[in-house]
């Protein structure tokens, strides 16, 4: 937050793109941020900077109750686009300055143990509901192609072999024989793993396992579920 | 929206309960206001700028004399340029228009929330809604001026609250 250097031309830049499509610094009515801000430029800005010059004007007209405005004057790094970084040296981040002198003395320690405690309160009702909360698994579906090594090759068995395997986190679907040609047939299966605990490698490896009856086998459709 | 419609809807943003009945007269529906002492209001304008009295509101009708004829001049405006054009192209270039007028001004007279900015919002409404997301960053200063005025607490009541993007897409094309 903040606009930089509001005496240099790169901060009235940021400050004139800034209220572009605002007529204050904070919500629809004059407050202490426009005078806060208004304060921190030196005068009225080039008039190539239409809009900050606009808004300079505007609350110049307001300097005779400029008190009255509602609202609580808070550091100049605290207002204007969020994704300027605040260069005004506002002390609470910068810790070497911390140490040397209490910039803020001890209200603004009381404040800080207070945000602190706050703080804590919120990361501990965070970690509470990111307890409660089921871990979401990622699962995939997976289609595999069996191929046996001839048209003499037993697919009852050759599925029963198939399977046999068990794993943490696989579950077999359906299956299916589709003729490839000289009748022969492959075997395609459907099964859904957890992909924390089961990769195509492992299922590769097992299957090929069974080489008595399995030539060879593709992943022929892989799904994210 | 009807002219009778429009001044209800002024009537409460002034804070006066008692509401007023109005009829209309003429092909182009100009309200006409029959007060109980006296001879009957005809026209948007006069009959706003009545209300503003009733309501002991008169700094809403300018305070300096110069504030004071901008008002009327935006008054007239309202009724003479607003109303009468409906056409995409007029639209757009009355749009344009106040888009340069407004670079440098927060209200239509400078500085002080009027009649002026009421009725042009009411009047603008219809059209503003239509606006495609370029367009509106096209009438950057319309926008803005339009989008502080619907935030003005009590002006903006049932009409729809127009949406502009706070983040810029098209950065260079105003």
């Amino acid at each position: 937050m903040g606009f930089g250097d509001l005496k240099s031309p790169a901060g009235l830049q940021v400050l004139n793109d800034y209220l572009a499509d605002k007529s204050y610094i904070e919500g629809y009515v004059p407050s202490q941020a426009d005078v806060a801000v208004f304060e921190a430029v030196s005068g009225p800005p080039p008039a190539d900077l239409c809009h900050a010059l606009r808004w300079y004007n505007h609350i110049k007209s307001y300097e005779k109750d400029k008190a009255s405005l509602p609202g609580v004057k808070k550091a100049l790094g605290k207002y204007g686009p969020a994704d300027v970084e605040d260069t005004t040296g506002s002390g609470a981040t910068d810790s070497k300055d911390d140490d040397d002198i209490d910039l803020f003395g001890s209200d603004d320690e009381e404040e800080s143990e207070e945000a602190k405690r706050l703080r804590e309160e919120r990361l501990a009702q965070y970690e509470s509901k990111k307890a409660k909360k089921p871990a979401l698994v990622a699962k995939s579906s997976i289609l595999l192609d069996v191929k046996p090594w001839d048209d003499e090759t037993d697919m009852v068995k050759l599925e029963e072999c198939v399977r046999s395997i068990q794993a943490d986190g696989l579950v077999w679907g359906s299956s299916k024989l589709v003729p490839v040609g000289y009748g022969i047939k492959k075997l395609q299966i459907q099964c859904v793993v957890e992909d924390d605990k089961v990769g195509t490698d492992m299922l590769e490896e097992q299957i090929t396992a069974f080489e008595d009856y399995v030539q060879s086998m593709d992943v022929a459709a892989f799904n994210k579920i | 929206m009807a002219a009778a419609a429009e001044l209800s809807l002024l009537e409460k943003c002034l804070g006066l309960s008692k509401g007023n009945k109005y009829s209309a007269q003429g092909e182009r529906q100009i309200p006409v206001l029959q007060t109980n002492n006296g001879p009957s209001l005809t026209g948007l304008t006069t009959i706003a700028a009545h209300l503003v009295k009733q309501a002991n509101k008169e700094y809403l009708l300018g305070s300096t004399a110069e504030e004071k004829a901008i008002v009327q001049q935006w008054l007239e405006y309202r009724v003479t340029q607003v109303d009468g054009h409906s056409s995409k192209n007029d639209i757009h270039t009355l749009l344009k228009d106040l888009n340069s007028y407004l670079e440098d001004k927060v209200y239509l007279t400078g500085y002080n929330f009027t009649l002026a900015d009421i009725l042009l919002y009411y009047g603008l409404h219809r059209f503003i809604v239509d606006l495609t997301v370029q367009e509106k960053e096209k009438y950057l200063n319309v926008s803005r001026w339009f989008c502080h005025i619907q935030h003005y607490p009590g002006i903006r009541q049932h009409l729809s609250s127009v949406v502009f993007i706070k983040n810029r897409l098209y950065t260079n094309s105003h």
